[in-house]
């Protein structure tokens, strides 16, 4: 089944988190957006963190580089990863195909949904994208 | 109409350890607010240094032969190995109003329009490399200076001039190297010293025996000025940056555990 990017919630700094609810919890998947992987055109390397790690909304969990840059990769949500999408970083090319299916990159179960009310819809984050660019 | 002149920090440093000269251009990226002015840095490396790419793995510095005696970092940004020992590294660092990801060309090509600019008012053509080749990462050279992309200043076929970014919460650090002489840990790449006439040189403001690239610090910091619509007030690092630094050198640059993380 294919991930519909209208209904996922996203970050300012371009991740986009689909939140589902798995037994008590919610668990978020996480990527980053379309238009994100556009502005970083040729990624070459993705550093990805550890199972278990926690991870709070707005710092980092990864980064990414791409041709000439390395840009961090920041989380949207507070909560402990308990999935990593470990084959992403030797197939970052399919990224730019398919950033919402092939492209998640974490599953994080929330400690809490403090973050989620910050997050935008897609379309506040398409506007946004559209006076970034 | 007018462009308002906005006030900017101009840092020109002591040759310094390469653990401290990641350190503080890593302190200056992190310490930026999205109301902060840009700061140039120009530095030096008190011992010759490699400075690895951010995602290179240690172990590959085994196939090249020369530099295995040097002192080794490994920096924040990304692209292959540098031996610091004849060049001039700058590090310029911007806020961002928007949190943004990937590379900023315009800076890349501000800067580098600058360098391509003055030395050819010395009469040295250097060019862009142009659109790169789409080398896959495997088939990459371990250092910088072999490998090409877009923005790399070409003279004479080689390249004198790489940089690298690295994003950070409310800006961009971009650092680079200018090449001016070949070194014992790369033989194989000439600098500007060895591609230049000696009046090209002169016109330049370099000495022939100048392999720090000193003499260019203030025509760069001028030219860098005027293209920035900044003046440059040369204070150095806050209190808060300083003590920033230091922390960070302490847990990242000059500890094992960064260096050898892959």
């Amino acid at each position: 089944m294919s991930r519909n990017p209208n209904r996922l919630l996203y970050a300012k700094s371009h991740e986009w988190a689909d939140v589902a609810t798995q037994g008590d919890s919610k668990v978020a998947t996480i990527g980053i957006s379309a238009f994100a992987i556009q502005q970083l055109t040729d990624l070459v390397y993705m550093d990805l963190p550890k199972v278990g790690a926690k991870v709070s909304a707005g710092e980092e969990f990864g980064e990414v580089e791409s041709v000439k840059a390395v840009s961090p990769l920041y989380s949207p949500v507070d909560g402990e990863i308990i999935e990593v999408h470990s084959e992403l970083p030797e197939n970052l090319d399919r990224l730019k195909e398919d950033p919402y299916d092939f492209g998640w990159i974490l599953k994080v179960r929330l400690t809490n949904d403090v973050a989620l009310a910050s997050l935008l819809d897609h379309a506040a984050y398409e506007q946004r994208c559209n006076e970034e660019a | 109409m007018n462009v308002p002149i906005r006030k900017a920090r101009l840092i020109i440093d002591k040759p310094g350890a390469a653990s401290w000269n990641m350190a503080v251009d890593a302190a200056i990226l992190e310490s930026l607010t999205p109301n902060s002015p840009p700061t140039l840095r120009f530095y030096q490396w008190s011992r010759p240094t490699l400075s690895l790419g951010y995602f290179q793995s240690l172990a590959n510095r085994a196939a090249h032969a020369e530099s295995q005696v040097l002192e080794v970092v490994r920096r924040s940004t990304g692209g292959g190995a540098i031996v610091h020992e004849h060049e001039l590294t700058y590090s310029l660092s911007i806020a961002t109003p928007t949190q943004r990801t990937g590379a900023s060309h315009s800076m890349y090509r501000t800067v580098h329009d600058c360098i391509i600019t003055a030395l050819a008012e010395a009469g040295l053509k250097a060019t862009r490399f142009g659109q790169n080749l789409g080398q896959k990462k495997s088939a990459e050279p371990f250092l910088c200076f072999q490998r090409r992309t877009e923005e790399d200043l070409i003279v004479s076929g080689y390249k004198v001039l790489g940089s690298a970014q690295r994003r950070g919460a409310h800006g961009i650090l971009q650092h680079g190297s200018l090449l001016m002489a070949a070194s014992t840990g790369a033989p194989q790449l000439p600098g500007l010293l060895e591609l230049s006439s000696h009046s090209a040189l002169q016109r330049l403001g370099v000495e022939s025996t100048d392999r720090s690239g000193r003499g260019l610090v203030q025509m760069l910091a001028t030219r860098l000025a005027a293209a920035f619509q900044v003046n440059w007030d040369s204070s150095g690092l806050s209190r808060t940056e300083f003590e920033r630094a230091e922390q960070i050198e302490a847990d990242r640059y000059g500890h094992p555990n960064w260096t050898e993380r892959r």
